[in-house]
């Protein structure tokens, strides 16, 4: 393994794992308030028991979290020396503001989780609200750092330096917005389904029902109603790539010649020797359609990109199916939930626990597919057009040392959470009224 | 609007050495405890630090983002030729992260606990040794400013050196002494004289430390040393910290929460003080010659924008803060 492939797995690896933790430390404290809210408002100690619970869900997402975006922070110029020298100055704004809503989030943690019976009730429920905001801002920011990686704005590029920086056009990028409301909806959608299959499971294992049954309609309904929402924003993703990075469009429909009313392929095997798909499911014009809303429109075809300048095709194709895939499959089981409102007896039978249980990794499986489609459909350029990911890497040799140190440490941390998990909701099933 | 962004830089590099610091020295304190007096200081820590604890450890990501940001050519050097003792630097800080809750909120208390523990204390000593270990390399005049040199003299000398390493040692007894100072105060009755002993100890390894290091420095001709010895503010600087021992020793014994404090903070403003001034703006001192931080800094609207979110930052912040570390020590009285 070269330098530059083990500090761009270093780097996938890291974000894989940070994204997890970070979702769901900005995506539960949601729960725990609603949650919360209801034990103030029927004093049902079932809603109490269930707050405490997933406040500690929280505080070991959130810990977790923020080591590895400790991490993360100092890796971008361990790994990436080059690419920090030249962006540091440009998409310094996200990432100060970035740090201004981690402050927030966290001493609105610390009123939170040392606040019980000591402030006052109404104050306390409301620093869990910051909790949830804060961690939802402090995500749009970091996207929209990685949306001008993707679009980059705010400065001139001018004989290889960037002059005339302006930090606030930088920001605001014309990528940030559909990013950023896509990451906000996947991450409800990823932790909401995550968080209801477990508790479905309990259900059909019989656990402390009446609690598990309450956990699972408050994360079902923020992940349903994302889920349904998400397929929305992913066109508009979709239609901004096409306009902005058409060479990523290209490389995620494994789209090789360039064509007026190009169909859609579905699956299929990329053949990357031959610059073909095979075994696929073709639906004519629908990719001119979906890219430009135009059925006759021109898709340009990934052989007329420089060679040098092209995704590898089968990865980020692949993924984009996962993505695709997942969405349609969460966004029916949105549909069936709000349907199941209707028809109670559904929820007499096993198999709609069970289908929500075997649900609760879609969500992140189809999130980290869709990050795999953005960073490596943005290769080989770090800052599109404009710096190559091999000039942006550490001079230093034998980075693979470091990346089978972060393989091994965030394995273990994988573990070790995982267990926690469970321990934490074998106790909450041993809990009694 | 450079000194404004330069007065966050400080700013942040203080509040991280003094909280962090003694976040850090509550394991190094566990580390060196008998067996009973280790679950105290766990309750204690626990009890003073889990509140305020998430956000002690944002200082340094605002210290690296402040870097970053408004002086890339400057963050670029540490990164590059820093970047072994960085990444243990931050391995420590993921595991001590991860112990710390692990240990508070795994749902039931069984042998787990051992392993949480001992994770705890070492990366607690460790993480400090290398901090201090970075800042040492930064002034030791061994970076090679040229990455044509070999692997060894490029990225492992540059701060595996006698000077360096001391410099972590010093850094690692501060974090001890500030956390010991502030268990006494913080300590259930009875329990004070294990941290007052505790104070004392790191007292003594800090002054001792600190001495070999400047005995060290001066007679390999370090040229911070050097600087330092010469430089007549931290001459003055290091003179009045001696001097606050004494106040500071008797505040310990009498048991004077606030004022042990207070003295105990002055001694690491001071310190930090002796060592900016002898060499600011030079704060890379390389082998072939000194980097100023002001050299390369990012352009004016860059560094305008940065000051404009700090400023605003800070005011929503700050109180926040503030009101978080007040309630929760009005609470404590009023349970007493
Ligand atoms: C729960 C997760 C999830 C689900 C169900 C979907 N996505 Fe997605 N998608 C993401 C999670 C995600 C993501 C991980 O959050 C990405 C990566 C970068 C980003 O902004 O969002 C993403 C990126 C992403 C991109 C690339 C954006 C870019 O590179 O700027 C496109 C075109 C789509 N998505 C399209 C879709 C479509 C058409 C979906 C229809 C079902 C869909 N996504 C479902
Ligand atoms: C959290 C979700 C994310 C995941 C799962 C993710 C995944 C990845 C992957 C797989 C790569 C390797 C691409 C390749 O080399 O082929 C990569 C590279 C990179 N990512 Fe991301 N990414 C995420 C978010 C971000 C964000 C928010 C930023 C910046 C603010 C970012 C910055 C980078 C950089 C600088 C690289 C290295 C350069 C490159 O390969 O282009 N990533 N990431
Ligand atoms: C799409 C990608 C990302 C998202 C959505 C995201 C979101 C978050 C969120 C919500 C948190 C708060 C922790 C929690 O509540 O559990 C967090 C922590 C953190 N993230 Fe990320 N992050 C992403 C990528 C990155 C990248 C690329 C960096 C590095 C520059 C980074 C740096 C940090 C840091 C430093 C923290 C710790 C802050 C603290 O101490 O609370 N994140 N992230």
């Amino acid at each position: 393994m070269d330098n530059l492939d083990a500090a761009r797995l270093q780097m996938a690896i890291t974000l894989i794992f940070h994204i997890v933790f970070a979702c769901i430390g900005m995506v539960m404290p949601f729960f725990m308030v609603v949650s919360h809210k209801k034990w103030l408002n029927t004093k049902n100690p079932i809603y109490k028991t269930l707050t405490k619970s997933w406040q500690k869900g929280v505080a070991i997402f959130f810990v977790t979290g923020a080591v590895s975006g400790t991490a993360l922070s100092f890796e971008l110029g361990l790994l990436w020396p080059e690419f920090m020298k030249h962006a540091g100055p440009i998409i310094g704004m996200p990432f100060s503001l970035e740090g201004a809503a981690f402050f927030v989030e966290a001493i609105a943690l610390g009123f939170y989780l040392y606040g019980w019976d000591k402030l006052p009730e109404k104050f306390h429920w409301f620093t869990g609200v910051i909790v949830g905001i804060s961690g939802v801002a402090s995500g749009i920011l970091v996207v929209s750092a990685n949306g001008w990686m993707n679009a980059p704005s705010g400065f001139d590029y001018i004989n290889g330096e960037f002059l005339n920086i302006d930090p606030i056009k930088a920001l605001l990028n014309p990528a940030w917005f559909t990013q950023a409301l896509h990451m906000t909806l996947a991450a409800f959608t990823a932790t909401g389904f995550a968080v209801a299959g477990i508790h479905a499971y309990q259900i059909i294992k019989k656990r402390n029902v009446e609690l598990h049954k309450k956990a699972f309609k408050i994360a079902i309904t923020f992940g349903a109603i994302a889920a349904i929402l998400q397929p929305l924003s992913g066109d508009l993703s979709a239609k901004d790539i096409a306009k902005r990075q058409p060479a990523k469009l290209a490389a995620m429909e494994a789209h090789y010649e360039t064509k007026k009313g190009a169909p859609l392929y579905i699956g299929g095997i990329v053949d990357e020797e031959k610059r073909e798909v095979n075994y696929k499911i073709e639906i004519p014009n629908a990719l001119s359609f979906l890219a430009f809303g135009d059925f006759d429109a021109e898709v340009k075809g990934l052989n007329d990109f420089p060679k040098d300048e092209q995704p590898k095709v089968a990865t980020v194709h692949y993924a984009f199916q996962v993505m695709v895939g997942i969405g349609s499959l969460l966004m029916l089981a949105g549909i069936i939930f709000f349907i199941s409102f209707k028809k109670k007896k559904w929820t007499n039978k096993k198999v709609y626990w069970l289908f929500f249980t075997l649900l609760a990794p879609m969500g992140f499986i189809a999130l980290e597919a869709g990050w795999i489609v953005t960073e490596v459909g943005r290769q080989p350029w770090i800052i599109h057009n404009i710096m190559k990911t091999k000039d942006a890497v550490t001079p230093m040799p034998g980075i693979v040392y470091s990346f089978y140190m972060y393989v091994l440490v965030y394995l273990t941390l994988t573990i070790a959470v995982s267990w926690l998990m469970a321990r934490q909701i074998k106790a909450l099933n041993e809990t009694e009224y | 609007m450079i000194y404004v962004v330069l007065f966050f830089l400080g700013f942040s590099l203080l509040l991280y050495v003094l909280l962090a610091g003694a976040d850090f020295g509550a394991g190094i304190v566990e580390l060196f405890s008998s067996k009973e007096n280790q679950e105290i200081t766990k309750k204690t820590v626990y009890r003073v630090m889990g509140p305020v604890w998430e956000a002690n450890h944002i200082w340094i990501i605002i210290l690296i983002v402040i870097l970053w940001v408004g002086f890339p050519a400057y963050y670029n050097i540490l990164v590059v030729h820093l970047h072994i003792p960085l990444t243990i630097m931050l391995l420590g800080v993921t595991l001590r992260g991860v112990a710390f809750v692990f240990r508070h909120y795994d749902a039931y208390k069984d042998k787990s606990q051992v392993l949480y523990d001992n994770m705890f204390k070492f990366s607690s000593l460790v993480t400090p040794i290398f901090l201090g270990t970075i800042f040492g390399a930064m002034v030791s005049g061994n970076i090679m400013l040229s990455e044509q040199a070999s692997f060894k003299l490029v990225f492992i000398d540059s701060w595996l050196n006698v000077f360096s390493i001391l410099v972590g040692l010093f850094f690692a007894s501060l974090c001890a002494f500030l956390s010991a100072t502030l268990l006494i105060g913080e300590a259930e009755k009875g329990n004070e004289k294990i941290y007052i002993k505790k104070s004392g100890i790191a007292v003594i390894s800090v002054v001792l430390i600190g001495f070999i290091t400047i005995a060290y420095g001066y007679f390999n001709n370090i040229k911070f040393v050097m600087d330092f010895v010469k430089n007549p503010y931290a001459i003055i600087a290091m003179a009045i910290s001696a001097l606050l021992l004494i106040p500071l020793w008797f505040s310990i014994k009498n048991g004077r929460r606030i004022k042990s404090r207070a003295f105990a903070g002055m001694q690491v403003v001071l310190i930090l003080f002796a060592a900016i001034v002898t060499h600011f703006p030079y704060v890379i001192i390389a082998n072939s010659k000194a980097i100023s931080i002001l050299d390369n800094t990012a352009p004016e609207s860059t560094i305008t924008n940065l000051g404009v979110t700090l400023i605003i930052g800070a005011l929503v912040i700050l109180p926040g803060l503030f009101h978080l570390l007040k309630s929760f020590k009005m609470i404590k009285i009023l349970e007493q």
